[in-house]
């Protein structure tokens, strides 16, 4: 039977602060770059191989509810940009596990930020990207 | 290793008033947890020490 994926608790944290109840949106992108091995006699081109193993390129996009107050959105992300943290993300709260994997980005570099990004009469937020770093995901 | 205390509720794992080092920090930047009030080198005040002088009249 197929099934379907709602997430409507997934867990954000970056820089080991939880920002789980600021973020609307959080994409993971794992990405090995492609390197072809299309050689004389193949028929067809051909990518990677066994004996082939190419650079992660990872990237993770959140959206946030951008806040002032202490600790907050702010506060935890203004000194980030221009250098290197962690974020994790799982599908829901609680203990890892086959079925609420956790994907811990390592050394992702946020390269900007907007402080201010702000429409009348609409909440302000802030869409971050974190590029770079070691995808690893764990189930226990 | 420099102790921290933390001082906000979004540490994860963390209590307000818990004293953690960098190695419970696992790969978080320290610079950005301090400047966004996360975590202070502060060490909690200590109390003034009294002296009790007598004088005598």
């Amino acid at each position: 039977m197929a099934t379907s994926v709602y997430l409507s608790n997934p867990t954000v944290t970056i820089n080991s602060v939880a920002l789980t109840d600021q973020c609307t949106s959080a994409t993971i992108n794992y990405v090995y770059e492609q390197l072809e091995t299309t050689a004389f006699g193949d028929t067809a081109r051909k990518f990677g191989g066994a004996a082939v193993t190419s650079l992660q390129n990872n990237s993770v996009e959140v959206e946030l509810y951008q806040s002032y107050a202490a600790s907050e959105t702010e506060a935890t992300i203004y000194g980030l940009v221009g250098i290197t943290t962690n974020i994790v993300i799982a599908p829901a709260s609680g203990a890892a596990s086959s079925t609420n994997p956790t994907y811990t980005l390592t050394g992702a570099y946020l390269e900007s930020h907007t402080p201010i990004n702000a429409s009348l009469g609409e909440l302000s937020t802030i869409t971050l990207t974190f590029s770079g770093g070691v995808l690893t995901k764990a189930v226990s | 290793m420099t102790k921290y205390i933390v001082t906000s509720n979004r540490l994860v794992g963390y209590e307000p008033g818990d004293v953690i080092d960098g190695n419970d920090l696992d790969g978080a930047n320290i610079d950005a947890l301090i400047e966004g009030g996360h975590i202070s080198t502060q060490s909690e005040r200590k109390s003034a020490k009294t002296k009790t002088i007598e004088i005598e009249d």
